[in-house]
Formats: C-alpha cells, sequence, structure tokens
C-alpha cells in the first residue's frame, strides 16, 4: 500500500488487488522520518483510476461479443496486466495520531509520501490503545477480525444515544444487549417498548426463565398498570389534556379550577371529576370539551378509583434500583393511551429523579415519535438529563428525531440504511464526518452496525451484533410460515 | 538451450498449425528471456507513461524524396463488392519503449492477427515480448531474429539503440506476415504500409520472397498506408480520389519500380477511396499479380470486410489488438521488475531542473 493524496482529512492510498482491506478497517501510516504514525480508517473501496483502463476495458468487450480472441502469452505479461487493472484507491479518513504508543485525536501533521509504510491497524489494537472496552465493558458483538468487541458500560452514562438503521438490520437486538449489560451493572432501565419486544426480556428463547428473569418487570396500561387520580401531578394530567387530548386553553384553565376544587375537597377520583364537570358552572361548549376528554381518560383503562388496583411506579422502580429494567408494554394500545401512559412515566420520573429517590434512569424509547409530544425531545435532550434521565432512542425512520438531537448525541450506533435522504438525516451527527456514515453505512450488512462517539472514543467501530439467547418477540408475523 | 524456465505454448493456442511449425514464438520467448538475463538488480527507471506512442519509421518515411514526375496517369477505377466468403487476414504489430535500465532500454513488442472467416473476426495477439537491449547484446540480438524471421545468416550492421526497438518490431511483423502467407490459401492478406522495399527492416529479398510465398497460395497481399506522402504535381496522392465516388481506385499508371538508391516499390500504387467519407488510403498490391487478380481482391476485401472511413475493420482490428495501452505497460514494468529484481528508481529529469515549466518536449 502506497500513500497517494491527501485532502482536508481525506488520505488516498493505493493498494493492490493482493492487499485485502474492507471498508472500516483502521490503517497505520508510519512514517519513521517523523517517529509518529496517522490512524486512517478506511471508508471507501474504488478502482484507481489506471492510466489506459478504458481503452482496455472497451477492447476487452469487443472481444467478449463479437471477435473470439486468442492470446499467445507464454511469459504470463496479462495476469500481472489484470493485476494492475483491479488495483484500488482507497479512501480513508484521519482519524488520530500514534505518538510513542500514545493516542491522540490530532492530525495535524503529514506523513512522508516516500518514506511511509502502511499497514493493518487490528481493531483489537485500536481498543486497546484507546481503552475502549476498559471499565465496564458490554460486549456488542465481534470487530471484522472475528476479535470480541466491548464498549464501556460509562459511555452511555449521563449520555444521549441513537439507534438507527432500517428494518430487519438488528436494531432491537442492540438494544437489547444494551439493556441487558446495563442491568448486569446494577442500572435502572425503563423502556418504553412499542411493540411489546422487551416483555420477555427475561426468558431464554427455549422458553425457559434466564438470569435476568426477576430483574424484568413489565407494565401495560390498562392492565396491570393503573394509576388513581390523586397519583397524578396536575400538571402531568394537564400535559396530556393539552398535549394528548388536545383540550384548548380556556377549558384546560377550567379544568384547573375543577381539579384544584376536587383537591382541596378530597374527592379527586374519576366518579367525582365526572360529577364536577357535570354540575361545573361554565360555558356549554367548555363543559363538552372538558366532558369528551374525560371520557377519553375514562376510556384509556389507565385510571382507576379502586387504590388496590393502582400501581405505585415508585415502587417498581425500588425495585430495579440495584439494576432491573421497567418494560411499559405499549403495544396494542391506542395512540391517546400510549401518550398518557408515557407522559405519566416521565413525569413521574422527574418526579422521583428531583426528589433523589432514584438516582438515574436509562431510558430506552422505541420510535418515540409516536407517543412523544414534540416539545418532550428537547425536554429529555436537556433538561431531563440534569435529572438523571440519559436516553436512547431507536429508530427506523431517521427523520423522525429532530435535528438537534442528532447533533447532541453522544453514541450513534448505526445500522444499514441505503435510502440517500435517510442517510443524509443520519449523517448530520456530530460525531462524525457525513461521508463516513454514509459510505460505511450503505454497505453494512445485516447485524453489523458502525459505531460513533464516545462508547469508541471517536474512532468509529463496525461491529457484527452477538447473538441474544433471549426470547425475541419483536420478530414480524408471517403469513407463509410453513410453506 | 538457454537456461531459463520452459515457457509452453497455451492449449490455446491453436492457429495456424504452420505458425507453430515455424518455432518463432519460442524463439521470440527465448530471445526475451535471454536478454533479460544479465539484467539482475540493475536499478530501472520506468518510462513515464504516455498513451500516444508515435508511429513507427517506416520504409515508406525514408523514402521521402520520391521524384518529381509529370508523366504520370491517373485512371479511376470504379470497384463492386465481391461477397464470397473469401478470408480476410491482417497483421499489425506493435513496439514500446517500458523504461531503462543502467546499461540499455527494455522495451516491448506484440504482434496481432486478425482474420474474418465465415462472418466472424478471430485474433491471435502474440506477445508481450519484453526485451533489454544494450549495446553489448543489440548485434547478436539483432543477427539471431534475422536469422530466425529472414533465415539470412551472416554479419550485419546492428542498428543503433534508439532504433533497434523499431527494427526488433519490424522483423516480428515480417515473421506474422509470413506466417500467415504460409498457413493462408486464396486469401486477402492485408499490410500495415507499403510495399516498399529495400531497406534494413524491410530488404528487396525478403519483401519478394514473402510476397512469393503468399502468391504460391494464391494469396493476395492488400497493404494499406495511413500516411504517405508521395505527391503528384504538388498534391498529396490520398487527396486525388475525392473527384471519384467510392468505392474506386485511382491508379497511377507509369510509376516507377525503383525509387532512390536501394528503395524500390514491390506493389502497384492505388489509391483507395472505398466508402464515404473523409479518408482514402494508398493502396499497395503485389505487383506480380495479374491485374485482374489485383482488381479482384480488392473487390472481395469489398463484398467480405466491414469498412471504417475506407479503412478495412480486420486491419483496425489487429491494429487495436497490437496496441499497448498505459496500463499494460505499468503491467510489463512490474512483470519485468519483479523477474529480474529491479529497482525502481526516477532519475532526474534534466530539462524540468534547468528549466522548470518551460523544460518541455523529451531529452536528446
Amino acid at each position: 500500500m502506497r500513500l497517494y493524496r491527501k485532502e482536508g482529512n481525506t488520505i488516498q492510498i493505493l493498494a493492490l488487488p493482493s492487499e485485502d482491506v474492507e471498508k472500516g478497517e483502521y490503517l497505520l501510516i508510519e512514517d519513521p522520518t517523523a517517529h509518529r504514525s496517522l490512524i486512517t480508517q478506511v471508508i471507501d473501496i474504488q478502482f484507481a483510476n489506471v492510466p489506459g483502463i478504458l481503452e482496455e476495458l472497451l477492447r476487452d468487450s469487443t472481444t467478449n461479443e463479437s471477435i473470439h480472441e486468442e492470446s499467445f502469452d507464454p511469459l504470463g505479461i496479462a495476469s500481472h496486466v489484470t493485476y494492475i487493472q483491479d488495483s484500488r484507491l482507497l479512501v480513508c479518513k484521519i482519524r488520530g495520531t500514534m505518538d510513542d504508543e500514545k493516542l491522540s485525536i490530532s492530525a495535524s501533521w503529514l506523513p512522508s509520501r516516500s518514506q511511509s509504510t502502511i499497514k493493518r491497524l487490528p481493531t483489537t489494537s485500536l481498543l486497546t490503545l484507546a481503552k475502549i472496552s476498559d471499565g465496564l465493558p458490554i460486549q456488542l458483538g465481534e470487530t471484522n477480525e472475528l476479535s470480541p468487541f466491548s464498549i464501556d458500560a460509562r459511555a452511555l452514562d449521563g449520555k444521549l444515544n441513537i439507534i438507527t438503521g432500517k428494518k430487519e438490520t438488528g436494531k432491537s437486538h442492540l438494544s437489547k444487549l444494551l439493556v441487558l449489560g446495563l442491568i448486569d451493572y446494577g442500572a435502572a432501565v425503563v423502556v418504553l417498548d412499542l411493540n411489546g419486544e422487551y416483555t420477555h426480556l427475561g426468558f431464554s428463547s427455549n422458553g425457559e426463565k434466564n438470569e435476568h428473569f426477576n430483574k424484568v418487570q413489565v407494565l401495560t396500561p390498562g392492565d396491570n398498570f393503573k394509576i388513581t387520580l390523586t397519583q397524578m401531578k396536575l400538571r402531568v394530567m394537564l400535559n396530556v389534556l393539552i398535549n394528548a387530548l388536545h383540550l384548548p386553553g380556556t377549558s384546560a384553565r377550567e379544568f384547573r379550577r375543577i381539579w384544584c376544587f376536587l383537591q382541596e375537597h378530597g374527592t379527586l377520583t374519576l366518579h367525582d371529576l365526572g360529577e364536577a364537570i357535570r354540575n361545573w358552572r361554565c360555558n356549554q361548549h367548555v363543559r363538552d370539551a372538558l366532558f369528551s376528554r374525560y371520557y377519553s381518560l375514562l376510556n384509556s383503562g389507565f385510571f382507576t378509583d379502586n387504590p388496590p388496583e393502582a400501581t405505585d411506579l415508585e415502587d417498581n422502580f425500588r425495585k430495579i434500583r440495584n439494576g432491573g429494567v421497567l418494560v411499559i408494554d405499549l403495544h396494542d394500545i391506542s395512540l391517546v393511551d400510549r401518550q398518557i401512559a408515557v407522559e405519566y412515566v416521565l413525569g413521574k420520573l422527574v418526579e422521583l429523579l428531583s426528589q433523589w429517590k432514584i438516582m438515574a434512569v436509562f431510558l430506552l424509547a422505541e420510535e418515540a415519535h409516536l407517543y412523544l409530544r414534540e416539545t418532550y425531545w428537547d425536554d429529555i435532550v436537556t433538561r431531563m438529563r440534569h435529572f438523571g434521565v440519559f436516553t436512547t432512542f431507536v429508530t427506523n425512520q431517521p427523520n423522525t428525531i429532530q435535528e438537534n438531537i442528532y447533533r447532541q448525541a453522544d453514541n450513534v450506533f448505526l445500522f444499514n440504511f441505503t435510502n440517500e435522504h435517510d442517510l443524509e438525516t443520519v449523517s448530520r451527527a456530530a460525531k462524525v464526518d457525513a461521508e463516513t456514515v454514509k459510505s460505511i453505512a450503505r454497505d453494512l450488512p445485516p447485524h453489523h452496525c458502525l459505531v460513533l462517539g464516545r462508547a469508541v472514543k471517536d474512532f468509529p467501530i463496525v461491529v457484527r451484533v452477538k447473538a441474544l439467547d433471549v426470547q425475541t418477540m419483536g420478530q414480524t408475523r408471517l403469513f407463509f410460515v410453513n410453506n | 538451450m538457454i537456461e531459463q524456465l520452459h515457457y509452453a505454448t497455451t492449449p490455446k493456442y491453436n492457429f495456424p498449425q504452420s505458425l507453430q511449425d515455424l518455432q518463432l514464438p519460442q524463439r521470440f520467448i527465448e530471445f526475451s528471456l535471454k536478454s533479460m538475463k544479465k539484467i539482475n538488480g540493475e536499478c530501472f527507471q520506468p518510462n513515464e507513461i504516455t498513451p500516444y506512442e508515435p508511429p513507427r519509421e517506416t520504409s515508406e518515411d525514408l523514402t521521402l524524396a520520391f521524384p518529381p514526375h509529370n508523366s504520370f496517369m491517373l485512371q479511376p477505377i470504379p470497384l463492386k463488392p465481391l461477397p464470397d466468403e473469401t478470408t480476410i487476414a491482417a497483421v499489425d504489430v506493435s513496439s514500446i519503449k517500458v523504461g531503462e535500465t543502467e546499461t540499455g532500454v527494455l522495451c516491448a513488442l506484440r504482434g496481432a492477427i486478425v482474420w474474418k472467416e465465415k462472418s466472424r473476426y478471430r485474433c491471435l495477439r502474440i506477445g508481450p515480448f519484453p526485451f533489454h537491449i544494450t549495446e553489448e547484446n543489440k548485434r547478436e540480438i539483432y543477427a539471431m531474429l534475422r536469422r530466425f524471421c529472414f533465415k539470412v545468416s551472416g554479419e550485419t550492421h546492428a542498428p543503433s539503440l534508439v532504433n533497434m526497438q523499431n527494427r526488433m518490431c519490424s522483423l516480428l511483423e515480417r515473421w506474422l506476415q509470413m506466417g500467415v502467407s504460409c498457413s493462408l490459401q486464396r486469401s486477402v492478406i492485408l499490410w500495415d504500409g507499403s510495399l516498399t522495399a529495400g531497406t534494413l527492416d524491410s530488404p528487396v529479398k525478403i519483401v519478394s520472397q514473402l510476397l512469393e510465398m503468399a502468391r504460391n497460395r494464391l494469396n493476395t497481399v492488400l497493404a494499406f498506408s495511413k500516411v504517405t506522402r508521395l505527391g503528384l504535381s504538388g498534391h498529396r496522392l490520398t487527396d486525388l480520389a475525392w473527384r471519384y465516388p467510392p468505392p474506386s481506385l485511382l491508379q497511377i499508371n507509369d510509376f516507377p519500380t525503383q525509387a532512390s538508391g536501394t528503395v524500390c516499390f514491390l506493389g502497384n500504387i492505388y489509391v483507395a477511396r472505398l466508402t464515404e467519407g473523409s479518408c482514402s488510403f494508398r493502396l499497395d498490391i503485389d505487383r506480380e499479380i495479374p491485374w485482374e487478380q489485383e482488381l479482384e481482391a480488392v473487390q472481395r476485401l469489398l463484398g467480405n470486410d466491414l469498412f471504417l472511413q475506407s479503412y478495412p475493420e480486420t486491419l483496425r482490428l489487429a491494429h487495436i489488438f497490437s496496441t499497448f495501452t498505459a496500463n499494460e505497460v505499468i503491467g510489463i514494468q512490474r512483470f519485468i521488475a519483479q523477474k529480474c529484481g529491479l529497482k525502481m528508481v526516477t532519475r532526474p529529469d534534466v530539462r524540468r531542473l534547468l528549466f522548470g515549466p518551460y523544460g518541455k518536449g523529451s531529452e536528446g
């Protein structure tokens, strides 16, 4: 391999066909005169622009089609020519410098083109040099060289993460790995489970209970997850009414009065709320508006007037305090009910965190745009982070996550995308250049993930996500199963 | 036998049987390997790759001083294509300088034979054969090649190192022409160039022999020159065909057989305008065959080959298949460097050093 050219932070390296290099691999450009090395990552592999190649290919295509060609080449020079034809140009991005076994992100120097030698930098060496797998390792899978790959659980602590990729590439699989890895280290995790995929985390693939069984709690709104009105703060209820049930401002003001009235009289129940709305002296339109919302709350099945039937979320959080996952099963419930449940959970979470009743929570939100109101996004990544809610968004529609979320993401776990529009959206992540994202993500095979950000100390690494012995519930139901 | 690896001819090589009988490919390999035997470990400066290699010096170019003559008669001959499945064969060769060593020059030769048989083109590429030519071995190589190509022995004066490449290329071409002449029958054989003889690489005896071999097997040799500087009354010869509709030949009657010195014309010279388009070519046809047969050969060519701008497709393909591309030159350089353990060096360009961006053109 020879250093060919450098432009910005892009380096082009000429490689012969025998020098087998794949996208995502790291190369070390060692300059013996400068006594340091440049660390680069291959982001694209192109054919080298060999002079005369077009003429040759045209000539060869003629012989294939209409001319029968025989060649008397006793010295076998043709093989050398085809060897040159197949030479490649490796487009690489500079990732850092190695100076006396010390790694730095700086790349403000240029290695010698004539003196430098280029060799492959095994990912295992990079992991060791950058101390990526140190600390509290969560094994995610293996690298291109089939060596195990782990990230430090602390790299997710206090961070905003995004897991994205097109359908059936393995996003949920990785999410589960992260969840189980975190709870193994005693972390509390809340999963907003849109498809009921995490409900069986406590079971192995053969249906038997696994070591995580006691650490997994599943709450299904309307089923084993009900609350009384007294458990709900007025602020949260107003959020539900205004954002989920679109209650107008005037009606919301009346509702606030009714709520305070009932609270003062100690009769804050669903039944009394209905009666109060019926008898409240107000405009008929307001009453109608309040009634329609009241019935929505009633029909959600999420509220109960029977205190023993109600769930004490604080109690659930207490159970996972030393490591566990609370799965809020949101599948099979309506959009409005989903929003009500999520508003309540998040509100309660902030309340408990602000009172220091729990330390911190890792929140995993799948397809959050389907239940999270727009104004909550910024709240989650800014205000709630300071309370100790560390969110991981999982989505196969990257454009549903706002641009500022990408910019603030500390870690991105990127699976395959082929759609240009999707790639363009994801490439806005600040942790890496757009070219790397577009070029590598486009060619990632299923179950392969490009890890970007703090977790890999800003050295993007391609990982094959390991298999997980957990009952998977996220598989698509098929009609032609045995045919 | 030369102490070298034994290279067997490829099993695909099945055209025509008599070519193998001449044993020249094997000889060429031997000469090629022998010439490179002594360069082990030398420094090697690869030649800069230029997509265009200047055309070889032909015998015609040596006879530019064609005497002005006023008594020529121009006679247009209209042609009618004669499709009869006659085999059309063409030969072309090319050579390229691939680099320089401390002691000499590295070049490569390749030939191509293309023939159209039963509406299908076939092609045989022979080579490339790399050669390392030095002041020491040039005489030996040249003499041996002459001996095997022309069956002529005895002392001969080898050309200068600069001209060796072209001379060897001509020898390979003559050998291929001989092979085709010997193996085909009742065919039209196309040569690239003219039937001008009497130069170092085209001795009259040899070219005459080649034409005779072709005649004996009822073949007709037609030689197409892409460039001619022969003129008539101040006009380039090929410009005279404009007035006549294609396909036609313009015959120049009373053309002399002898030019200046030893140079002579072994063919009748025509200007061929075979299709519509802007090109016409000088066409030499073996002088020893009857005029009717000459005409019939051109008509058979018209009836059995394709044409692009009056130029036969078979000859065009032969040129294309023999030509070296820049990529092939790099491949040959790599082969030689690996085979002989050469160290690649880049010598400073004196012109560039002295004149900077004004140092254009080749050194010399």
